[in-house]
């Protein structure tokens, strides 16, 4: 199972960091008895393997502990966004059938109201006593006995994601402890990755870039990974996460473009020369920051491609970035990539197709949907949806996306939930919603083209929206028209509507 | 309106909604609640612009500036100084 490799960790290294937040420093020795504490005081709570534990926490040194301490139990963690609002959550929290739910005080309120009304009861734990909850995660681990976990099956269910989909509400993905545990191996070994080595964190835990490529790709390898507290927003935090490079010495920055953007900009200058890797993911890397942070810092950035149903696929490890920054790099261990065409066949080297992927850490499906398991996974390959290409040498090339995903600041918006929303405003009739370029090359900004039934304005619609989906959903520009144009046979131009 | 006042009433109307929190106080951690994220950054740094009539730096763009509305309304005020007006 994955605690087994943070065990080997502390075993030879107990005294190496694991986890650097603030002025807290964590030992490997220490991280695991945390974890084992608090792995006994939700079993003390009721809480048993194979039960389902919400994570609704910020990347802080309590998100990694619970994270083990759920999995090592042997329950299924579901990480969710503390930022989503409460019909999101709702919707998360059922799905999942979930028996507990680990909160900070920002989001035990709405978390208790969701579950008040359940015919099983959900054990709530929360990171302090502020709001009158009695349970909490420093508690149940001062309450804890220390003893070691027990391997675990690798076909047991280690977490719950939900995916962005092109239909409708998110779709809930299982991986298992195998599927985890292969994809922590493969990683860090093929980033060389080693004890005395940092991962540099300012993407979301609860995301499975954050969960993947800098948590597993950290602690499981002997890594210490650096939490910057807070990162949201960046734009405030950049001074915070330059001083922590420099201090901390990281060698591995799992980013977005916005991030290295960001970084790019500061108006102060750095010494980023530790980084061994820099990685952006979640859009394409436009030229210009990549040349930008490159000229700035003298590290070039390298592009990742990965999704919540397979974990990471590809990564540019190429000796000389340069003249290759434009691909996501070659499939990594086990990976296997290949494009094909419309009928499934695979097309000739250099052509654009679909991507379509196999890995030892690919979901077998989603939830609850055969239907949709059965349109994207067949023989142990997966459709992502994604348009690309490979080159001569096996690099892989995103070109495009056959989903209508939204990217925005690292996050990926489906329309399709956007619109699910809107749609239920009494004075909208229909709404469509797209994402139109932003200010910088590779962001873009969502965009709803909304036919009314009566009196409402951009405000109104915004703040609907504000009311019932996390902020990076809630379209920035509405735009009111007499009728959404449509193909003969019914089909939404959306074309018309950038 | 007073620069505190207007401030207070843009978060409240324009930053708050969705987010369960009736009321926001002067010295209330903004970026604590997550009242202030990427977008609301953003937002908040246009109103203050177009508002106050004064730029708004990188350099100013620090968790200490813009931590609650006291301190955006401190920000506000040394900007000012340099010539911007803080209306009545």
């Amino acid at each position: 199972m994955l605690f087994d490799l943070v065990y080997a960790v502390a075993e030879d290294h107990p005294d190496e960091i694991a986890v650097v937040h603030r002025d807290e420093r964590i030992t490997y020795r220490d991280l695991v008895e945390r974890v084992e504490r608090l792995a006994a005081g939700l079993a003390d709570r009721g809480l048993k393997a194979g039960d389902p534990v919400a994570l609704l926490l910020p990347n802080a040194p309590e998100f990694v502990v619970a994270f083990y301490a759920i999995t090592g139990m042997g329950a299924a963690i579901v990480p969710l966004d503390p930022q989503l609002k409460h019909d999101e959550l709702d919707f998360r929290l059922r799905q999942s059938r979930v028996r507990g739910i680990i909160s900070d005080d920002r989001a035990v309120g709405v978390c208790e109201r969701i579950v008040a009304g359940w015919e099983d009861p959900v054990e709530i734990i929360t990171t302090s006593t502020a709001h009158g909850h009695g349970t909490t995660i420093a508690s149940l681990i001062e309450g804890g006995e220390s003893r070691r976990l027990p391997a675990r099956s690798p076909d047991e269910v280690f977490v719950y994601q939900f995916s962005s989909g092109s239909t409708g509400r998110p779709k809930r993905v299982a991986r298992t402890h195998g599927n985890v545990r292969a994809e922590a191996r493969t990683y860090p070994t093929v980033l060389g990755t080693v004890v005395g080595d940092g991962v540099f964190c300012v993407t979301p835990l609860f995301h499975d870039y954050g969960m993947t490529c800098s948590l597993l790709a950290s602690t499981p390898a002997g890594a210490k990974l650096v939490l910057l507290e807070d990162p949201n927003p960046f734009l405030l935090k950049r001074h915070r996460a330059i001083e922590l490079i420099e201090q901390e010495r990281p060698t591995i920055f799992p980013g977005v473009p916005f991030t290295f953007r960001l970084l790019a900009e500061a108006p102060r200058d750095a010494d980023m020369s530790s980084l061994r890797w820099c990685f952006s993911a979640g859009t394409a890397l436009p030229q210009g920051v990549f040349d930008a942070f490159v000229e700035r810092f003298g590290v070039p950035v390298r592009q990742l491609y990965g999704s919540t149903e397979t974990g990471t696929l590809a990564a540019n490890l190429d000796a000389d970035p340069i003249s290759t920054f434009a691909s996501v790099g070659r499939p990594i261990g086990d990976v296997e990539v290949k494009v094909v065409d419309d009928d499934g066949e695979p097309v000739a080297t250099g052509t654009v197709g679909e991507l379509v992927v196999a890995s030892p850490a690919l979901t077998s499906g989603y939830l609850d949907q055969p239907d949709l398991t059965a349109a994207a996974f067949h023989d142990g390959w997966y459709s992502t949806g994604d348009l690309g290409r490979l080159d001569e040498e096996g690099r892989v090339y995103i070109t495009g996306r056959k989903k209508l995903l939204i990217p925005v600041g690292g996050y990926k918006v489906d329309p399709i939930e956007v619109e699910d929303v809107l749609n239920t405003h009494p004075a909208i009739a229909e709404a469509i919603v797209v994402g139109v370029p932003g200010a910088h090359a590779g962001e873009e900004i969502v965009k709803a083209a909304v036919v009314s039934t009566d009196t409402c304005d951009q405000r109104d619609v915004i703040r609907y929206a504000q009311e019932r989906l996390a902020n990076y959903k809630v379209p920035q520009i509405v735009e009111f028209r007499d009728e959404i144009p449509k193909s003969p046979t019914g089909k939404i131009l959306r074309q018309y509507l950038l | 309106m007073s620069a505190a006042a207007a401030i207070h009433s843009f978060i409240v109307e324009e930053l708050l909604p969705g987010r369960g929190i009736e009321e926001i106080d002067h010295d209330d951690d903004l970026l604590a609640l997550g009242v202030i994220d990427s977008h609301g950054i953003v937002e908040l740094v246009v109103f203050l612009e177009k508002r106050f009539g004064l730029p708004v730096a990188d350099e100013d763009l620090t968790p200490e500036n813009f931590a609650s509305i006291a301190s955006i309304e401190r920000f506000v005020r040394s900007k000012s100084d340099a010539g911007a007006s803080l209306g009545s």
